[in-house]
């Protein structure tokens, strides 16, 4: 084991009111002062073996910087211990000790020392460093001249000449372009290869999928599940939201204004259903899906056709079709019913869809009920694929 | 702590306090087209006036009072210089803090070594004034180099105590800085021991920088050496303050990333 974590707690503090200086802390001592506890990780344990990548995700303030930060010794636990064996270096911010009024070649001196370089190392590798950064022009050029970009380059360029045995990262591929997260990657590949152990913090669970082998998913401080990548993202994208998929202003009923229909066939209820056939919001790229149209009708109807559309959240159209169009003609009893749409696998590569379910007749001419817009769902990245759209294809070089 | 393991350690993060400190030090003249100049002229001004005042309006009479007044002005503006700098330490740092991690007590050890080398400079300026005044030193300024670690150490004993208080009480400061003005005139710089009548010397002199100072003017200027039981008496309170700066400082570190 190169990083073991047995049952680790952290509470905050938050003081009611903060007393930053000692005058204030010598009159406050008639009134006691009142703290709120924030208890953000709540026993946590987990092994990371040699070479091993393992993704930390969760919601926002689920705890997942904290523990990163006590792994890398930043913040202390409350309980607990955290042990990690061999060369750590963190990524939790590029350019960590970058003076403005230093030249490049000045920080990549004080940011290579600072990422635990050996001098000597230094003084060989600035070169390349100006180099991989593009950067040859000013490398006597002040840092607080150059560009934001320059500087991130610069950063990151001389933060990867570090050679850890345990790299710990916290969403520095959240920042810049799609070239540079692909550099990113491709260093990150380079890192395993070279058998480094990586604990990497994101919320691209795409990135996660491709580069984790395994993933601790944290939920409110606490440890939900650590295991296998692909079981651990499934269990984050569908056990999430168990509450269903009821129109998402449910509070105060369908808005009419985005509701009509003469109501001889009323579309009671639309469920999601993931690969599991549980209700769900969030879905894999890729993953099979199941639209369930719960309606209720008056009387009987044989006129009657059922369809959807999907529009993505800028309100273009993606997707749209009807029982008439795939020639599946229906009929409906007086009652409660319900007719299911599957997709074999959703197309989209990411983002969030809203879904209008509708009900007319068969010449379109009378509508039953059209809820337009009201549900939604949300797609999760699976592959690097970039686009809107995973088009099925496959290289060949022969 | 002041363990072996911790000094090793430490000792593998040689290049790290270096480099900190030589990139502040660049940093404090880089931006005067004076450069370090200006640095020198401050404690050259100081002397100056100083001079002029107490030498003909106090009729302050002490064999080479320049160079006495000099190494005065000095040795405090070292101390005054490295814990000022220093209470800025951890505070002034957060990324270094709060992003990365290596043991806290080297970013005081680098501050201080930027104040050492501020003071290194300075000492040229000395040199140059001893040459021009004829004065040269005897065998005794063996003992300078062993004053001036004890000096050193202490300060770093006071800015680790000090850098670690600025985190949780940010008027430390201005206490401090309180502390160092009534120092500077309660330590024999600008007078010599001997106006105090003898009985009351003992109490001036229970300072340790007074000790200091004065030993380092004896074997520096007049060839005298430092009496042993004085060496002792600055050697313990020297190992007293670090110890207790490093106390301080040990209980503060594990919530200085919660309390920047």
């Amino acid at each position: 084991m190169v990083v073991k974590v047995e049952h680790l707690w952290k509470t905050f503090q938050i003081p009611h009111e903060r007393r930053t200086t000692l005058f204030e802390n010598l009159m406050g001592l008639m009134r006691p002062n009142q703290y709120e506890t924030f208890t953000v990780l709540k026993d946590v344990s987990f092994e990371v073996n040699e070479g091993e990548c393992v993704g930390i995700i969760g919601d926002n303030g689920s705890g997942k910087s904290t523990l990163l930060k006590i792994i890398a010794n930043i913040l202390r636990p409350s309980r607990g211990t955290v042990r990690v064996e061999g060369k750590m270096t963190p990524f939790l911010e590029l350019g960590v000790g970058f003076q403005p009024d230093l030249t490049v070649r000045e920080n990549i001196g004080v940011y290579g020392t600072v990422m635990g370089l050996p001098r000597k190392e230094i003084r060989d590798r600035t070169d390349d460093v100006i180099e991989f950064a593009g950067l040859h022009r000013f490398e006597d050029t002040k840092l607080k001249n150059l560009s934001s970009g320059m500087q991130v380059r610069l950063a990151f360029s001389t933060a990867i000449q570090t050679n850890p045995d345990v790299l710990l990262v916290d969403e520095v591929l959240a920042v810049g372009d799609m070239e540079f997260q692909q550099k990113c990657f491709d260093v990150f590949n380079r890192y395993r290869k070279d058998g480094v152990t990586i604990l990497f913090v994101s919320h691209d669970l795409g990135a996660v999928r491709r580069f984790c082998d395994r993933t601790l998913l944290l939920g409110g401080g606490a440890q939900r599940v650590f295991g296998e990548t692909e079981d651990v993202l499934d269990r984050y994208v569908y056990c999430r939201s168990s509450n269903g998929n009821s129109p998402d202003n449910s509070n105060n009923g369908p808005d009419s204004s985005n509701r009509w229909g003469n109501k001889k066939v009323t579309i009671t209820d639309v469920d999601l259903l993931d690969k599991f056939g549980i209700r769900c919001k969030r879905f894999n790229s890729m993953d099979p899906m199941t639209i369930r149209i719960n309606y209720h009708a008056v009387e009987d109807l044989s006129d009657i056709t059922f369809g959807i559309a999907i529009h993505a959240d800028d309100g273009r159209h993606i997707f749209g079709t009807n029982t008439k169009i795939k020639g599946v003609p229906q009929r409906v009893l007086a009652g409660d019913g319900h007719i299911n749409l599957k997709i074999e696998h959703i197309p989209m590569l990411s983002g969030k869809y809203l879904l209008s379910p509708a009900a007319q007749s068969l010449d379109y001419g009378i509508t039953y009920d059209w809820i337009d817009k009201q549900y939604s769902f949300e797609v999760i990245p699976t592959s690097g694929d970039a686009g809107t759209v995973a088009i099925p294809c496959s290289w060949d070089s022969k | 702590m002041l363990t072996s393991s911790h000094l090793h350690e430490l000792w593998s993060y040689r290049d790290l306090i270096i480099r900190l400190a030589w990139s502040d030090f660049k940093l404090r003249y880089k931006s005067s087209a004076l450069g370090f100049f200006w640095s020198l002229l401050e404690p050259l001004l100081m002397l100056l006036v100083l001079y002029v005042v107490f030498s003909n309006l106090m009729r302050i009479q002490v064999e080479h009072y320049q160079l006495f007044l000099l190494l005065g002005i000095i040795l405090w503006n070292f101390l005054d210089r490295g814990t000022s700098m220093s209470i800025w330490g951890i505070v002034g740092k957060p990324s270094l803090v709060q992003k990365v991690y290596f043991p806290r007590d080297i970013l005081v050890i680098s501050t201080c070594t930027t104040a050492l080398m501020m003071t290194a400079l300075e000492f040229v300026v000395f040199v140059i004034f001893m040459a021009v005044f004829r004065v040269l030193p005897g065998l005794t300024l063996a003992y300078f180099p062993v004053l001036f670690v004890c000096e050193f150490l202490m300060i770093l004993g006071l800015s680790l105590a000090l850098s670690a208080l600025n985190v949780y009480f940010r008027d430390v400061q201005f206490i401090w800085r309180l502390v160092v003005q009534v120092g500077f005139f309660a330590t024999p710089i600008l007078y010599p021991i001997t106006i105090f009548p003898e009985k009351l010397r003992w109490i001036v002199m229970l300072n340790p920088m007074a000790q200091i100072i004065t030993m380092m003017r004896d074997c520096t200027l007049y060839r005298i050496s430092p009496e042993p039981l004085n060496l002792a008496y600055v050697a313990v309170s020297t190992l007293i303050v670090l110890l207790l700066g490093y106390l301080i400082f040990e209980h503060l570190e594990p919530k200085f990333a919660e309390a920047i």
